[in-house]
């Protein structure tokens, strides 16, 4: 059992990360990972409304009707997400007016709505909770990483902070604009997919297809 | 009873929904003072930055804002009279309870009311900026119909009455990265130093590129491809509130050359 509860929490951090082994999340990953600290608010939030929501179907999951599952589960999340919104834009205005509308697109985020449908609505509370904090961290853990890569190559700094002083200050470095747009996060990602499966083949996807060379191309 | 009856999933569906909703309006609800103070905060940010007291895209601490506010005065228009009203005090129209008893609304006659807004106040507040300056800067507040949602903003015009110092938006509900950019500085830069009226005290200010040898450069601001829409309910809220409706028969006082 506890073997169970512990892998629920474990495997999502690395081994079944939502974003590097399922692609999921992608969206907000490249939006929102331009500085660590909105990276560390997203992760925050989408963790918050992940752990919300999978608690709350996992405790009804005996009377979801199987024809209107998704409906019920999209309220809830979506739900937990305005909540959520609402809250920061009470107690982090700033910091919700430059998340702007990335905040209310938790709702679809794949993530949540995956691990409600996967996981959710078959397991009890307990370890659907630990399940939706595993994934919570699994995608923080991405995210921030790529947050941490993109400030601190395409400004110089970590939450704000100087670190390397810029060339215009009188320092050595010189801030690559690249890291600050959105294109950057889909090659960091891509970088950190490669890692990880060159690491654990296991992860490697099969060919959905195999590329059979035509007669023409054969006799070009 | 059974799980897959229809009666079931109405149940279930009907019983979220609700608590849900409950759940909803409660956050709502709670945080909304919070929300609201916040957004006065904001608001004051904004008089401020327009004031020209402080280096407008400074970074200003709360404390900074508060203390150049100090120097920021709300005098009250009767727009029917078209000047200040001395006998009212700007401050019981900012407490919602006592403006609700006190102001008029005043219905807007359809061929003036570019801005769509049907009703507007008697009296509205606007802001002067205290200086040595014989002739100070007046902050404007304006809003009206964007796209999507009532676009409100502040404008700030020299001691000419004429010259635009300089604008913000600070609230809207258009789409982000469309008609928000409305609110991008770059483009809020090209503001200054446009002017209103012409010569003869005609309002010529519009949105929408033009050639830099044309009569017309001095009144236009350019415009934002791809947010056509948004801009031109700016343009249109604008021309409202500057216009016989709004402010402009105050605004021409002063060109008869009447004590502020
Ligand atoms: C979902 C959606 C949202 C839009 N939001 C805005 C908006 O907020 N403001 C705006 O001016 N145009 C918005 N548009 C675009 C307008 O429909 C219109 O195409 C545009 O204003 C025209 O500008 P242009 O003539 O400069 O291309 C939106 C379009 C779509 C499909």
């Amino acid at each position: 059992m506890k073997t169970r509860l512990r892998r629920a929490l474990v495997t999502p951090l690395v081994d079944e990360n939502p974003v590097t082994l399922h692609i999921l999340g992608i969206c907000s990953a490249v939006a929102i990972t331009n500085s660590l600290y909105s990276a560390l608010v997203m992760s925050a939030a989408l963790t918050a409304v992940l752990c919300f929501s999978s608690v709350v179907i996992s405790v009804i999951r005996r009377h979801l009707p199987h024809s209107v599952r998704i409906i019920v589960q999209v309220t809830v999340i979506a739900s937990a997400v305005i909540v959520v919104d609402e809250m920061l834009q009470a107690f982090a205005p700033t910091t919700s007016q430059i998340l702007s509308v990335f905040v209310g697109l938790i709702i679809t985020n794949c993530i949540v709505l995956g691990r409600a449908e996967a996981f959710a609505a078959h397991n009890p509370p307990g370890v659907s909770l630990l399940d939706a904090l595993g994934n919570g961290l699994g995608f923080s853990l991405i995210l921030c990483t790529v947050a941490t890569i993109r400030e601190l190559f395409g400004s110089g700094g970590l939450l704000g902070r100087e670190i390397f002083t810029s060339a215009a200050a009188g320092g050595w470095f010189e801030p690559v604009g690249l890291f600050l747009l959105p294109p950057s996060a889909f090659f960091i990602i891509g970088g950190i997919v490669w890692l990880i499966r060159s690491y654990k083949p296991q992860q490697r996807e099969q060919a959905e297809f195999e590329i059979i060379a035509t007669d023409s191309v054969r006799n070009r | 009873m059974d799980n897959e009856s229809p009666a079931k999933a109405i149940l279930v569906v009907t019983v979220t929904a609700l608590l849900c909703s409950i759940l909803v309006s409660s956050a709502a609800v709670f945080l909304q003072p919070l929300q609201k103070a916040y957004a006065d905060i904001e608001r004051i940010r904004y008089l401020v930055q327009l004031s020209g007291l402080v280096d407008s895209d400074a970074d200003l601490s709360e404390f900074a804002i508060v203390s150049a506010y100090q120097d920021v005065t709300p005098r009250l228009i009767d727009l029917e009279t078209g000047s200040f009203d001395q006998n009212l005090d700007p401050q019981s129209f900012e407490d919602p309870d006592t403006a609700d008893e006190l102001q008029q609304l005043v219905s807007i006659p359809a061929e003036l009311d570019s801005a769509r807004l049907e009703l507007r106040p008697r009296w509205i507040s606007v802001y002067q900026v205290e200086t040595d300056s014989a002739l100070p800067r007046l902050i404007f507040p304006i809003y009206g119909q964007g796209m999507w949602s009532t676009i409100y903003g502040y404008l700030a015009l020299e001691g000419d009455l004429n010259t635009i110092a300089d604008v913000v938006f600070y609230e809207h509900e258009e789409t982000a990265g469309i008609g928000d950019q409305i609110q991008r500085p770059a483009w809020l830069v090209g503001w200054r130093g446009k002017k209103l009226y012409d010569e003869q005290g005609q309002l010529q200010f519009d949105i929408g590129s033009i050639d830099v040898d044309s009569p017309e450069y001095d009144y236009r601001v350019d415009g934002i491809a791809g947010a056509t829409v948004t801009v031109d309910g700016v343009a249109d809220l604008v021309r409202y509130w500057f216009g016989p409706h709004g402010y402009a028969p105050f605004i021409s006082r002063f060109d008869a050359g009447q004590e502020r």
